[in-house]
């Protein structure tokens, strides 16, 4: 028989004001929730680099340049990546694709706000 | 932030399993405060470390004490974050102790630099002051943290007596040899008072470089349009420069029982340059008449810093390199902890070693290397 799995709120949407990120810990797991221009996302606090705490990194932007742009340097993302406070990995937050392994990409939780508060689906 | 950096990395399943392992980690580095050190110091050094402690710090960058600019490019938003510095003692046990390390040796911070200072006289002072307060603020105060002393190149005699003179002390088991700037590189006659003192006192020399944009080589390294590439090539070029320096005059020769172990530049580069030397010495031997074999032969015999462990796409090819330098029997763990590079105890755990091999590397090798016991007592005083 399919389960629904549990809905655990987390805290109240007032402690994520837009562009904030916090680690909660839900049943002794460790989840980063990331409020990136008002849309949430959530990643596991387990960089599977050297099992580095990544939810605790810096959140912004990164660098690009290529053919495509004319080698011209650009700053793109803005808002949307965070990177690991252990070797600066970089990981797009709202898909948890890791930027320099293509084949390397986080689970996401789900994560949505209802009545005021921020809830999550482990 | 809700959780420690060290606090949130505690995985439970992995971690079990590493606690139950010894490991000894060979590279780990105190932040040393010249205010601090003033207090070991003489005058008028007192004075000149009291001085450099009122001057804003930058990370590895303190005018009169670690001088250099240590950021060349364009600074962007974000990145890897504040870097981390280990102020006390009690903190440094207390994060080796999360990251399952036993037993662990110290290195300085902004002392990785201390080559590049040109004042003899002051160089030497500072590298006392620095022993002085290493031993009395660190070694001393923790059980399993052990240090090195530092030996200022410019003032080899100095740096010999201050080997004389530790050397029966408990903490201490080995010689920090700084290695990035420094000039003339280490196999210098110039140093030898250096190596006889260590040799004497049975402890191990420890080549260590910091990332650097210095007149000397190989830390010419401003011709690379990013840090990506300095980084990659510093570390691990001075270490080649050196091994090679030291080799080619002969510093085993002369200092037969010297233990040398070259740190933070990886191992890859290892098979790469005893092939090189050996490919050299079929054909010009005669430069180099005290050598009675190949160049191989005497590097088989030094140690190695695992840090930053290379992580190839096959794990299994670290075991294949390290083989071909034999060093399951030379290769010794290093965290490098706090540093930006640091490597976590569970990587090198995971590469597909033997079991037996994976005790050498994670602390029996050490244990031969600084003469210790499991617990970090010396076993030569
Ligand atoms: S653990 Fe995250 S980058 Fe290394």
């Amino acid at each position: 028989m399919a389960q629904q799995r549990e809905a655990i709120a987390v805290a109240p949407l007032a402690d994520f004001p837009d562009g904030s990120h916090k680690v909660v810990k839900i049943n002794g797991r460790e989840v980063g929730i990331f409020n990136v221009g008002g849309t949430f996302h959530a990643l596991p606090n387990l960089c599977p680099h050297q099992l580095g705490p990544l939810c605790l990194g810096r959140v912004s932007g990164t660098l690009d340049r290529r053919p495509e742009t004319g080698w011209q340097l650009q700053w793109i993302h803005d808002g949307e990546i965070v990177t690991c406070p252990w070797h600066g990995m970089e990981y797009h937050i709202s898909t948890g694709q890791c930027l320099a392994y293509p084949e390397v990409r986080l689970r996401t939780y789900e994560v949505w706000v209802e009545d005021g508060m921020v809830m999550l689906r482990k | 932030m809700t959780t420690s950096v060290l606090e949130a990395a505690v995985v439970e399943s992995s971690r079990e399993r590493l606690q139950d392992v010894l490991i000894i980690d060979a590279d780990v580095h105190v932040h040393e405060s010249p205010t601090e050190m003033a207090a070991y110091a003489e005058m008028p050094w007192r004075l000149a470390l009291e001085t450099a402690g009122t001057l804003p710090e930058r990370y590895l960058d303190l005018p009169g004490f670690s001088p250099g600019a240590a950021e060349l490019g364009p600074k962007f938003p974000g990145g890897q974050g504040p870097a981390r510095m280990v102020k006390t003692a009690s903190q440094m046990r207390e994060e080796l102790h999360k990251l399952s390390i036993n037993v662990a040796v110290l290195f300085p911070d902004h002392l990785l630099k201390l080559a590049v200072i040109t004042q003899k006289e002051y160089a030497a002072a500072v590298a006392r002051a620095y022993n002085a307060w290493l031993i009395d603020r660190w070694l001393t105060r923790a059980p399993g943290l052990l240090g090195c002393l530092i030996a200022a190149p410019q003032d080899p005699e100095n740096a010999a007596q201050e080997i004389a003179k530790y050397a029966k002390e408990p903490g201490v088991v080995g010689v920090y040899l700084p290695t990035a700037g420094v000039d003339p590189l280490w196999g210098d006659r110039k140093y030898d008072s250096i190596y006889q003192a260590a040799q004497d006192a049975d402890l191990p020399v420890m080549l260590h470089a910091v990332q650097l944009v210095h007149p000397v080589f190989p830390f010419q390294v401003q011709g690379f349009d990013t840090e990506l590439a300095r980084h990659a090539l510093a570390h691990t070029f001075s270490m080649m420069a050196n091994l090679v320096s030291m080799v080619t005059t002969g510093v085993m020769v002369r200092f037969p029982h010297l233990r040398i172990c070259f740190t933070e530049a990886g191992i890859s580069w290892v098979p790469f340059i005893i092939n090189r030397l050996d490919k050299e010495y079929l054909e010009r031997r005669r430069e180099v008449p005290f050598l009675v074999n190949r160049p191989s032969h005497y590097i088989r015999k030094f140690y190695f810093g695992t840090q930053p462990v290379e992580e190839p796409e096959s794990p299994m090819d670290l075991v294949t390199l390290t083989k071909l330098y034999g060093g399951e029997d030379t290769t010794v763990f290093a965290s490098d902890w706090p540093h930006h590079d640091f490597d976590h105890p569970i990587k090198v755990y995971q590469l597909p070693f033997s079991p037996e091999v994976r005790r050498k590397i994670l602390a029996e090798n050490a244990m031969r290397l600084f003469k210790i016991d499991a617990q970090g007592y010396r076993t030569n005083t």
